[in-house]
């Protein structure tokens, strides 16, 4: 079956039919909302972009609760000042490196999820980011992400190479599987590596006769696919891209990714999932306060996202960008002025569809007895049901089940991220 | 097995409906299955010799002459440290990484972390272990040995990025892997069990009893001061205490079960792992400092009566784990598992029932004699069959090697080979999930990974020594069919080369672009 079942769905639902099966589209769960989907490569299909943030990101640095006395008294070095807080809602407040995001909380378009994390105790980087990116906490040999999974159940949208695209040099564990997922390093350098044009559209033709003798197999089909991927971006003429006016993407990699990313969604070539790495996190010494390691990580990636946000514009009325990390850090701070590995943490998400302007998820609080193991922040929200959420009410899914086995995450369980 | 009684056996086969093999064609299917590909000449000088005699003599590795590999491996200093080394570099590294850390937070100068020199230095030891892999399929004259040493390497994977993983995983491959990989499996199960690497990757070396604790030792005297003294408050003390193992860890005991011996339809239960998981406990491993070793901890071993598979496990220690993995080494389930994964390997994607159970039987009747095993495919039926001649796709590494081994690029220690094949999707050792990279077509052809695959053959054609530049290009053309694919180059390929030669005159142009378009199109992505 393997060998024919991508050319199979690329065929399209009637093939399904004919052969006496129930086209996926047809068994909707609970969750979908019966609104007809666009077309894969209009411009008002939904998108999903993730940032993970490797090395387990401090979320009590990140988003502040300033109104909690235990916060102050356990950061004596690396508490965030009040007096530098910029403030959500009385009791949480963002760090000031992300003061850029702020319009998009007042404009309600931007909200943070606190105390939210994996089930499983594990404050191994490998392990915990291991289960965030297959989706199943505590079981190891999982061979796919969860992100290939959506991919590989609901395919309505196959039909387009670009359709889910991590952007690095390999494909991430979130994106590993069946269902076809690009890795791309550099929008600009996808294709064959050929200095001057002329000779890379000639090899580009030769190769594609070469694979179009190669019969129907996998081999063909992916093929066809990549040729048509590279004359897609060759139209949308990456190397010409200018964002809006007035937007500046902060330097170095992260906004170099967005860049590109907003690039990839302007191009209309059928992105529905990007998926991104932003590391340096891992604030075990000297992380800084208001200032220092951690706020200048903070501000690259605020300075980053307000200006993804600009540079679409109106386009974000139906993408979803998501940050996420393997747990958060200690309430306590250590000897060496940093934090070490602790349970939950905080993620942001923004855009259009985002039911902004809050800190959603239930706080545990800072107290002893309150947090998880005596040290860290509870886990009260399991990001699979985050997750599931944003898959179900932003991408339309049809069966969360299948994308977290062993758990399905319940509409009652759901925070109310997305927009009813 | 006499060689008589194998050639007539291969004479049968080669005789079954549907397969008419050339003695050319059967050496260069040989080559591509229990080798990293032909060398040009080599397809045909194995048929001379006979297939069968050829499949013998690399099942009986020992005695194949290697003269080239050990001037190869010399250039790979890795080889030269042994645990302990790389465990006493490893913690400098770390070290010194720290204090530069330090350092540039306290200045607030990141720019200094890149003088991080111990730890480049580590990274790139690191590094030999994947260039060496490569060096060797290519070079190699024991092929088979070098695709079981991989085979075995990813059913019993250990992702090198993981923490104590960095340092342990060269003794596991040359150590734990290599010398077994022609033996029985028992052994080597009994062997990755027993492995540091193998304790740290899937964590049984902090699994303990409940409620055990490591006999009181008092720590010297000066110690004692500053513990105990101003410089640690009790948090920190609590802390400590928190992050001791405090109970089972079940990762072992499932993946023992569900990768490395039943399989996911083993027919075990959720209370099987955990009695699995009681049986490990305190199979663990020294501290770096002390050469990371394997220790059996008794006071971390759980001494309950633990029930089983309908055996009953009474208080013995370690022989308690030793008695189970030889009963799951030799359980239907896993001879059934391992030998479908080998067939995967060696057959087909999804291998036809006749070559599996021949495989077991060779299995039961020989203990788990892996050559035997071995052997029962080779000469099964289905591994000739003409459904399974070239239908397999390459792996990423197969595709890199088996290219390296047509054009006659002679591999170096520079990581440019590693490279190209992790660019391709398959880093080597780098696979986080214990159950390795996977074997069937549809893990590997995807858009992308095509285009790489076309951009690295560009790469390589450039390096081709074994197509010399000439004139003709039907000719040129016909060599590399020879040379490249032992003459089984499609009709369409040729037409299409031929095509893009007509209005290349300068001869060195058309043979890197005939070799690349070779290297890069739908004939040699098979096997």
């Amino acid at each position: 079956m393997s060998i024919s079942r991508r050319v199979f769905v690329k065929n399209g639902g009637l093939a399904l039919v004919s052969l006496g099966l129930d086209p996926l589209f047809l068994a909707r769960s609970v969750f979908a909302r019966y609104r007809p989907l666009p077309p894969p490569t209009a411009s008002d299909r939904p998108i999903l972009v993730c940032l993970f943030q490797r090395g387990a990101v401090d979320g009590l640095n990140m988003i502040v609760p300033h109104g909690e006395p235990a916060y102050y008294q356990e950061r004596p070095r690396i508490a965030v000042p009040a007096g530098d807080v910029v403030d959500l809602d009385g009791h949480f407040g963002l760090h000031p490196s992300l003061a850029p995001l702020k319009e998009l909380w007042d404009n309600k378009s931007l909200a943070a999820i606190h105390a939210i994390g994996s089930p499983d105790a594990t404050r191994s980087h490998f392990d915990a980011q291991d289960y965030m990116e297959t989706g199943t906490p505590g079981v190891k040999s999982t061979g796919d992400g969860w992100m290939n999974r959506y991919c590989q159940h609901d395919r309505e949208h196959a039909d387009t190479p670009f359709r889910a695209v991590a952007f690095g040099p390999q494909l991430p564990r979130i994106l590993a599987g069946s269902a076809p997922s690009l890795a791309i390093d550099d929008l600009q350098a996808f294709g064959l590596r050929v200095p001057q044009e002329a000779a890379r559209d000639r090899l580009t033709r030769a190769f594609e006769e070469l694979y179009d003798g190669a019969g129907t197999g996998l081999l063909a089909s992916s093929s066809r696919e990549g040729f048509e991927a590279v004359q897609m971006l060759k139209r949308a003429d990456p190397t010409q891209y200018r964002p809006a006016a007035g937007v500046e993407y902060p330097p170095g990699r992260l906004g170099k990714t967005l860049l590109q990313i907003a690039q990839l969604i302007k191009a209309d070539v059928g992105l529905e999932i990007a998926f991104a790495d932003c590391s340096g996190w891992d604030t075990h010494v000297n992380q800084g306060s208001s200032d220092g390691q951690l706020a200048a990580r903070l501000r690259e990636l605020g300075l980053a996202l307000a200006a993804f946000n600009r540079d679409l514009g109106e386009r974000m009325h139906n993408v979803v960008v998501l940050t996420m990390s393997e747990f958060g850090r200690t309430i306590r701070e250590n000897g060496n002025s940093g934090t070490d590995h602790g349970h939950a943490t905080a993620m942001l998400a923004l855009g259009g569809p985002v039911n902004g302007g809050r800190v959603l998820g239930k706080w545990p609080g800072l107290g002893v007895e309150q947090r998880f193991e005596g040290r860290d922040v509870a886990v009260t929200t399991d990001f699979r049901d985050l997750f599931g959420e944003i898959l179900a009410r932003h991408l339309s899914a049809t069966d969360l089940g299948t994308v977290f086995p062993g758990y399905t995450p319940s509409p009652d369980r759901f925070l109310g991220a997305i927009r009813g | 097995m006499p060689l008589s009684l194998i050639a007539t056996l291969c004479l049968l086969t080669t005789q079954a409906p549907g397969a008419s093999l050339t003695p050319r064609d059967s050496a260069f299917h040989a080559l591509n299955r229990l080798a990293y590909g032909a060398r040009p000449g080599e397809a045909d000088s194995i048929a001379r010799l006979g297939v069968m005699r050829w499949i013998e003599q690399q099942l009986d590795a020992d005695h194949v002459p290697d003269p080239r590999i050990a001037e190869h491996e010399r250039q790979f200093k890795i080889l030269d440290y042994d645990r302990a080394d790389l465990a006493g570099r490893y913690r400098d590294a770390t070290r010194e990484r720290q204090r530069l850390q330090r350092e540039a937070a306290a200045t607030g100068d990141s720019t200094r972390m890149r003088d991080a020199r111990p730890m480049q230095e580590f990274r790139e030891l690191g590094g030999q272990l994947q260039q060496l892999a490569i060096v060797r399929a290519a070079v190699s004259e024991r092929q088979l040995r070098e695709v079981m040493v991989d085979f075995w390497t990813n059913h019993f994977n250990v992702f090198v990025g993981k923490g104590a993983d960095r340092f342990l995983l060269p003794s596991y491959i040359e150590e734990t892997i290599r010398p077994r990989a022609f033996g029985r499996f028992e052994d080597l199960l009994i062997a990755t069990a027993e492995s540091p690497a193998m304790l740290f990757y899937l964590d049984n070396a902090q699994s303990v009893a409940p409620g055990s604790r490591p006999p009181a030792q008092r720590p010297p005297a000066f110690l004692l001061r500053r513990r105990f003294g101003m410089n640690e408050m009790p948090e920190e003390r609590r802390q400590r205490e928190q992050r001791r193992p405090t109970g089972i860890n079940e990762n072992y005991a499932r993946e023992l079960l569900e990768l490395h011996t039943l399989g996911v339809d083993g027919g075990y239960t959720q209370q099987d792992i955990i009695e699995v998981a009681r049986i490990f406990t305190g199979w663990s491993i020294e501290p770096p400092e002390r050469g990371s070793g394997f220790v059996f901890r008794d006071w971390a071993h759980d001494h309950g009566t633990k029930h089983v598979f309908g055996l009953t496990f009474r208080d013995d220690g370690k022989d308690e784990g030793i008695k189970l993995l030889k009963f799951l080494a030799n359980e239907h389930a896993t001879m059934h598992h391992v030998s479908a994964k080998l067939c995967a390997r060696f057959v087909a994607d999804e291998p036809p029932d006749g070559c599996v159970d021949a495989a077991v039987t060779a299995w039961q009747q020989t203990h788990g004699d892996i050559r035997a095993v071995l052997r029962a495919i080779f000469t099964s039926p289905d591994f000739w069959s003409a459904q399974a001649v070239r239908s397999k796709v390459k792996t990423p590494f197969e595709f890199v090697v088996s290219a390296v081994r047509a054009t006659g690029v002679e591999p170096d220690d520079t990581p440019r080979l590693a490279q190209l094949v992790a660019r391709l999707g398959e880093p080597l050792y780098q696979q986080p999930a214990p159950t390795g990279y996977a074997e069937t077509e549809e893990h590997w052809v995807n858009s992308g990974a095509l285009l790489a695959r076309m951009n690295a053959a560009m790469m390589l054609a450039k390096d081709c020594s074994s197509i010399p530049a000439i004139d003709d290009h039907a000719q040129l053309v016909e060599m590399i069919n020879q040379q490249l694919l032992a003459g089984t180059m499609s009709a369409h390929t040729r037409t299409v080369i031929l095509e893009q030669l007509t209005d290349i005159h300068d001869p060195e142009q058309a043979r890197v672009m005939a070799v690349g378009l070779a290297l890069g199109g739908p004939d040699f992505q098979r096997q």
